[in-house]
């Protein structure tokens, strides 16, 4: 169902629920606007793409949704993670650090012979 | 795994809101951009700069919501309903087009499902009864491989066995085939009083109390039987009244209820009505008037016992399977206890199998005959959408040549070759739906038209009540076959015209010329031609059948058939008892005034045919070693005087050689003619294998010939006959030629039974050879015919259509090159011509195939005339009748030709100048 890409896009979900277990209740544009800022813009993405993580993150349950308003007074929706989702959040973080682990040490392995 | 169907659920809710989420991201989006522009302003740009900023920074705002309804929703269905709204959008722009496309497809479909409906009806629907899924017949197959409705016959012993030791059936029912009996009903005017009329002929059914309640059947009016009237014998006289008869007699009344009736002068009391949709659950089907529980056969029947006989063969069983027990379960216990039967008690012909059937309308639907029937006529109609479809494929490719540009558009503008192929089919399956639908109830229409016209037909087999009884609706399996029917012809008339016209050459197509026009036309030939082959194939069968009609209505069967009856009677089971009745019957039958001669026979003229394998002794042999087959009868010695049939030579049987079932033998002419030719056959003597052992275990010898008539098929001279002398076990039937008038000797016959026995009164009737089996042989070639033709009409109708098609496009195609030819002098002769001759070589070829086609099932039907019993479909028309291939190709090429023409006369009034600036 789901094309190209898992690795990024996974990363990405990573990121959305890192910043919502962090921050709590936030709006698509202040999620942006966080990961921007924490990844010293080397993610250079749209912020158009997070659209799309939520989505994958509400129909998993990990994160809910409800209607707020903006900092300027605009209608906004508001995103704040479930129960279920900070369960996600551990499990993967743990599974990343391995696999970052795993990969650092793979990284720096001196030619042999 | 929990987590997916969470996805999909979550997918499902998305695409059922999809609007609603549309607007929501639409709202979201636009917060948004909001909320960065104003960051931008604050940052110090112009709010036109920051505007633009604001949007690169969140992407393309289409893009997004594209993205976002794929990962949302359930973008497989969604690029369905597109292609189906574009396709209703397409089609709705050429309503002239999708008109004569669903037109084409009714008729196609239609035919199929009209006779698909007369299958379900008598093969497929579950008869009208409770919980008709785990109602079965009990059928059961003989060691002689005897077949028919003698399969469902059981013994009432055998009944009761098979009732108190299953342990698959919930219940089981008997019921008796119905039978004549004169019922006394209360006056109409009377119903009060008690006085009772007239006794007048009726139909009875002795059934199992249970029989009802087992089936689920409960009375309109009063009820039915109760458990308790099984027992005692004698005990319970109550009746159940069919529906139709109570409304025919008693206006639908209810004083009727709880009245005495007297059947065959017992008397009875009506305890319910029957619902008006149960047609009882006879093989063959006939709703009997009234239903009388088993316990009082010896009342309703006198002088016959069934209760206690385990050979008197009397009902016909049905099962309700217990809930959870399969068929096969059932069957595999049924056939265990019918052995333990079978050794208890000595069978005249060992059962060898049971069989679990649904139960349906007609009875062995198994046999192959039957389904050899039905697959032919589904054949037949398959053909019709055949042509329907090869239409629907030349009227596709034409449009697609129309829409190429906007093809090659789309193509260029990088849609999918896949995705192109998706939106023609579905085009086209919806297309064909429209066409299913509107074939349903173009053949709902035709249904009724179709038992109308069967209804004769019906009459003489089932009986009047027939055409009431077949429940002739559509039904749920008439519904998806034809959508079945529908998508697979879409498919099928849609896959080559998409995979064509998808073919991703941008180029040419863009140039409006086009390298594949040679492919193409051939396809389109292809088609033609095999439309105009299934057409003259149908054609010359029509044909034949048609000349077969005219010949039949002369046919003559060398003897009167008008004033010669079956005296038709039931005698009992007791074989010594009913030999001995009829010959009382027979000898004061003979001494009556009315009755011109009498005789007794094995089987009556056109009653069927028996065709045991014959060796003629010192005859110059078979030359290939075949077995050679003959009819043959058991007839006694007055059977040739009482049908008129004379001997030439010889003489007919003595009484004594009847009596004593002598060896000696009567053959026909031609009989004579095959087995001894060129020599005396008188005393001359041949073997028969008369039980199909593969031994000539019998001798007889000739003593007389007789004069060739027809008696096994109306359709042709019985090859060869051979008639035996009929001894006490070969004379079953009585047969008696009439003078006078019909009614006094009706009288005669009548007064003859009541001496010998008045319980044998009910059970009589008297029909003439000619009201009854001759006119059903000459109603099946009048309805075969009628259907052969309108078949075959219809087919040359779609395939002419084809052919108008395909002329008119090759005109379209050629008006530049036709309009060059005319600039340089070519005169409108010529282009017709040259038109004509491009398309009607597909048309050609495809007669002559169709000639060959129809030549050689013709040989093939001719051929199965070497069997004395098989019926000349064509009465006598020979294999290349050519009267039929020769008009009958004059009159397709004549409809080709017209259909031609007239785009081909269009070709000739091109404007060259017109022509050049066409493009």
């Amino acid at each position: 169902m789901e094309p190209k890409s898992e690795i990024l896009r996974g990363t990405l979900d990573l990121m959305v629920l890192k910043t919502l277990d962090v921050l709590g209740s936030l709006h698509g544009y202040g999620i942006a606007r966080r990961i921007e800022q924490v990844s010293e813009d080397i993610l250079q993405a749209n912020d158009g793409t997070i659209y799309a993580s939520l989505v994958r993150l509400q129909q998993r349950k990990w994160i809910s949704a409800g209607w707020g308003v903006s900092e300027n007074n605009h209608k906004a929706k508001v995103y704040s993670i479930t129960a279920a989702g900070r369960n996600q959040l551990t499990r993967e973080s743990e599974n990343w650090n391995r696999v970052a682990g795993v990969i650092g040490r793979l990284l720096k392995l001196a030619p042999e012979g | 795994m929990f987590d997916g169907l969470r996805v999909l659920v979550s997918r499902v809710h998305g695409f059922l809101v999809r609007r609603r989420a549309d607007e929501e991201l639409e709202a979201e989006l636009d917060a948004h951009l909001a909320l960065l522009t104003d960051a931008n302003i604050s940052r110090g740009m112009t709010p036109e700069e920051a505007r633009y900023a604001a949007r690169r920074k969140l992407g393309g705002i289409a893009q997004l919501k594209e993205i976002n309804r794929d990962t949302r929703g359930l973008p497989q269905i969604d690029a369905i309903l597109r292609d189906i709204r574009y396709a209703v959008r397409t089609l709705r722009k050429s309503p002239g087009f999708t008109l004569v496309a669903v037109l084409t497809l009714a008729l196609g479909i239609g035919v199929n499902t009209t006779l698909f409906m007369a299958f379900n009806s008598v093969a497929l629907k579950p008869l009208s009864v409770g919980g008709p899924d785990t109602v079965v017949r009990i059928e059961r197959w003989f060691q002689s491989g005897s077949s028919g409705t003698d399969q469902y016959a059981f013994s009432y012993p055998e009944y009761a066995f098979y009732r108190d030791h299953n342990s698959v059936f919930s219940s089981v029912v008997a019921a008796s085939w119905p039978f004549r009996i004169f019922a006394a009903l209360p006056e109409t005017d009377a119903a009060k009083s008690a006085r009772l009329g007239e006794p007048e002929k009726a139909t009875a059914q002795l059934v199992s109390a249970n029989y009802f309640s087992a089936l689920g059947i409960s009375a309109v009016a009063g009820r039915t039987f109760l458990p308790e009237e099984d027992q005692p014998a004698g005990g319970h006289p109550v009746v159940v009244l069919s529906h139709a008869f109570w409304q025919r007699k008693f206006n639908g009344g209810e004083q009727i209820l709880e009245k005495v009736i007297k059947l065959n002068d017992t008397a009875f009391t009506v305890v319910g009505i029957a619902p008006s949709d149960f047609i009882g659950t006879g093989v063959p089907p006939q709703i009997p008037d009234i239903w009388v529980p088993l316990a009082m056969q010896a009342q309703l029947v006198p002088g016959q016992e069934w209760l206690n006989l385990a050979g008197s063969y009397q009902v016909q069983l049905l099962g309700r399977l217990r809930p959870g027990t399969g068929r096969q379960q059932a069957q595999a216990e049924m056939a265990v206890l019918a052995s333990q039967f079978g050794q208890a008690h000595p069978e005249r012909d060992k059962t060898i199998a049971i069989t679990l059937q649904r139960a349906t309308f007609l009875g062995n639907t198994e046999d192959i005959r039957f389904q050899a029937m039905v697959a032919g006529f589904m054949a037949v109609v398959g053909m019709v959408l055949l042509i329907a479809c090869a239409n629907l494929t030349n009227m596709l490719l034409a449009r697609s040549t129309l829409r190429r540009k906007e093809i090659s558009i789309r193509l260029a503008l990088g849609a999918s070759r896949g995705r192109l192929i998706r939106q023609m089919l579905t085009e086209s399956v919806l297309l064909s739906l429209l066409g299913g639908a509107a074939a349903l109830l173009f053949s709902i229409w035709a249904s009724k038209l179709l038992w109308l016209a069967m209804a004769p037909v019906l009459q003489v087999i089932f009986g009047s009540d027939a055409l009431l009884a077949i429940p002739t609706g559509p039904d749920v399996r008439v519904f998806g076959y034809t959508v079945l029917l529908s998508l697979i012809s879409g498919l099928l008339f849609g896959l080559s015209p998409a995979l064509q016209s998808s073919k991703p050459d941008l180029t040419t197509a863009l140039k409006e010329e086009s390298s594949r026009r040679l492919s193409r036309s051939r396809l389109r030939g292809f088609l033609v031609g095999g439309q105009v082959t299934i057409s003259m194939l149908l054609l010359i069968t029509a044909g034949l059948f048609m000349r077969g009609l005219l010949r039949s209505q002369a046919a003559d069967p060398g003897f009167d058939t008008r004033s010669a009856f079956m005296v038709l009677c039931d005698l009992g089971p007791d074989e010594a008892k009913a030999r001995a009745l009829q010959k009382q019957i027979v000898e004061r039958l003979e001494n009556l005034p009315e009755i011109k001669g009498s005789a007794l026979v094995e089987r009556y003229p056109f009653g069927g045919t028996w065709t045991p394998p014959v060796m003629p002794e010192d005859n110059a042999g078979s030359p290939n070693g075949a077995v050679l087959r003959t009819l043959a009868n058991h007839v006694s010695p007055g059977y040739f005087a009482t049908l008129g049939v004379p001997i030439f030579r010889g003489r007919t049987f003595t009484r004594q050689e009847a009596e004593t079932g002598a060896h000696v033998a009567i053959v026909s002419e031609s009989g004579a003619r095959q087995f001894w030719p060129g020599e005396n056959p008188l005393g001359r003597r041949f073997k028969l294998d008369m039980k199909f052992t593969g031994k000539f275990d019998a001798g007889f010898e000739v003593i007389g010939v007789a004069k060739d008539v027809r008696t096994a098929n109306l359709s042709r001279v019985d090859r060869s006959y051979v008639y035996l002398p009929a001894d006490a076990a070969h004379s079953n039937s009585i047969l008696v030629r009439i003078q006078g008038s019909r009614r006094d000797a009706l009288g005669g016959v009548r007064t003859v039974f009541e001496s010998v026995d008045r319980n044998l009164l009910p059970g009589l009737s008297m029909v003439s050879l000619e009201e009854s089996l001759v006119r059903l042989q000459k109603l099946m070639i009048q309805t075969t015919t009628t259907f052969a033709a309108l078949l075959a009409c219809l087919a040359l109708a779609l395939a002419a259509v084809g052919i108008y098609g395909v002329m008119s496009y090759l005109v379209t195609q050629r008006t530049s090159e036709l309009g060059i030819r005319m600039a340089l002098g070519a005169t409108a002769g010529d282009v017709l011509v040259a038109v004509v001759r491009q398309g009607l070589r597909p048309v050609l070829v495809g007669a002559v195939l169709g000639l060959a086609g129809a030549a050689s099932g013709s040989a093939v039907v001719h051929s199965t005339l070497v069997f004395p019993g098989s019926p000349d479909l064509f009465y006598g028309v020979s294999a290349f009748d050519p009267v039929t291939f020769l008009g009958l190709t004059c009159f397709l090429a004549a409809v080709a030709a017209l259909a031609a023409a007239v785009p081909a006369r269009r070709a000739t009034k091109i404007d060259p100048m017109v022509a050049l600036r066409y493009e």
